[in-house]
């Protein structure tokens, strides 16, 4: 029986079809499982017999106790690390921001919203460690291509957010003062910028962070910072403590930077409280 | 101006500040004898108190007063800030409609009629020739719609200004009208405009 046909009785509730029940959400996850489910099989299939107990017991001998014997390098390459994070991260800021401006579909046209969200989807479609891969082919083997690595990467991603970001608020205030005698850049400055600045930054703190991890990895394909030491370290017969000792003292920066910045954004977003101003 | 919810008074308004555009004719504005001339192009000359305010939520009270006049700097005289002389008479506005104490509060620390007294003070402080006003003192009290409509009038009077404002309270408009234009939701032809007061 369909229901479309059934006569309905007043008052009573219409009963929706199977195909109107099912949402995109419930779509989704059901895919989810059954992909799951086949991805599965993959895992069966290609298994190999290995003694896990004695791989332990090799990552134990061979890893530890680490050498820090190397810490001077290590200091030094940590630094170029980080200055390769803030860097890519700075240039990048600026480059969403106006962007973002072009991503957002309150502020600017169809046209170039299509255009300038394609664009920042190829950014991001490629990771870091492809995007130094190639600097690295273009400059060499230099931090400078660590530092455009990072900043093509994260512009895929800042210029998402900013653009979300902008899209966020309500762009009436600043045509309300464009109507009333500002300029387009006063109506930014002073209609829009006052209630997306703690989010721009809270966003590009984030982006800091995450660069941060970033920059020790791109060194791996030869663009500087502490991953070309571990590379070094990782092609050395006897470098494996070494490679302990790196490792841990990226866990250290980078968990020494998390919190920093949290505390931060943590600190930003109580001076900016989230509730809009009634219409 | 005044009629039913619904009839087009804030469309008409829209109209007239240039935020929407008439379906059918133009809107020109002559000012001192000038040559006529559509709202795009006499911004600086147009205040504009929005239904919905438009105030800039993460800013404060007085940095809201002061984008009242954005149209007569340039954005480097702006863009760090705003001249001692220009926050003092936005303070002495503030002053008069009752708000100095909230000078430094953010505007979402204020109230609906905290805000509202915001924007009308935006617009005095912006000091435009023409003032078109949608619902302004429909969150205020008898006592501040009273006194806020008697400084409009004011305005009107001493300095010539033109103010046209949107109320739907017919005491209101008998207190403080020139003319009345009322709305009818059923022909444009019935539009009808009375002599209140002059």
């Amino acid at each position: 029986m369909n229901p479309k046909t059934t006569p309905l009785k007043s008052g009573q509730l219409p009963v929706r079809r199977w195909h109107e029940r099912l949402n995109f959400l419930n779509v989704t996850v059901i895919l989810f499982l059954f992909l799951t489910i086949f991805a599965g099989k993959s895992m069966l299939t290609n298994n190999r017999p290995a003694d896990v107990a004695a791989g332990i017991r090799y990552f134990f001998n061979k890893f530890f106790p680490p050498d820090f014997s190397d810490w001077p390098i290590i200091f030094v390459s940590l630094g170029e690390t980080f200055q390769i994070a803030i860097i890519a991260t700075f240039i990048s800021i600026l480059l969403s921001l106006i962007i973002a401006l072009g991503a957002s579909r309150n502020i600017a046209p169809t046209w170039l919203v299509q255009t300038t969200r394609m664009f920042l989807n190829i950014t991001r479609t490629l990771p870091s460690l492809i995007w130094a891969f190639l600097f690295v082919i273009l400059f060499g083997a230099t931090p400078i291509a660590g530092v455009f690595a990072l900043t093509f990467y994260s512009l895929g991603y800042l210029g998402k957010f900013f653009s979300e970001t902008f899209e966020s608020v309500d762009v009436q205030v600043a045509r309300g003062l464009k109507l009333i005698g500002a300029s387009k850049m006063q109506a930014f400055r002073f209609g829009l910028w006052p209630n997306v600045k703690a989010q721009v930054w809270s966003h590009s703190l984030w982006m800091l962070e995450y660069n941060i991890r970033s920059a020790s990895i791109v060194g791996l394909v030869g663009a500087g910072g502490i991953g070309m030491e571990l590379n070094k370290a990782m092609d050395m017969a006897s470098g494996f403590q070494k490679v302990t000792a790196i490792l841990i003292c990226i866990l250290g920066i980078v968990i020494l930077l998390d919190l920093l910045s949290q505390a931060i954004r943590r600190w930003i977003t109580s001076k900016v409280s989230p509730k809009s101003i009634s219409e | 101006m005044l009629g039913p919810s619904g009839v087009g008074k804030s469309s008409l308004l829209s109209c007239l500040c240039g935020s929407e555009k008439p379906t059918e004719g133009t809107v020109n504005f002559k000012i001192d004898n000038e040559e006529e001339r559509d709202p795009e192009s006499i911004s600086p000359h147009l205040g504009v108190i929005f239904q919905n305010l438009r105030l800039t939520a993460h800013a404060t009270v007085l940095d809201n007063v002061l984008y009242g006049r954005l149209g007569k700097y340039k954005l480097k005289e702006t863009l760090w800030g705003f001249s001692q002389k220009s926050r003092q008479e936005a303070y002495t506005i503030l002053e008069d409609l009752g708000i100095p104490h909230l000078a430094y509060k953010w505007m979402t620390q204020t109230s609906g009629g905290e805000q509202q007294r915001t924007a009308i003070a935006r617009t005095l402080f912006h000091d435009p020739k023409i003032i078109l006003a949608d619902e302004p003192v429909s969150n205020l009290d008898t006592y501040y719609a009273g006194r806020i409509l008697g400084l409009l009038r004011n305005k009107a009077m001493e300095e010539g200004k033109i103010i046209l404002c949107a109320l739907h309270d017919p005491q209101l408009i008998n207190r403080f009208a020139d003319l009345a234009l009322s709305l009818n939701p059923e022909h444009p032809e019935g539009w009808r405009l009375r002599k209140v007061h002059g």
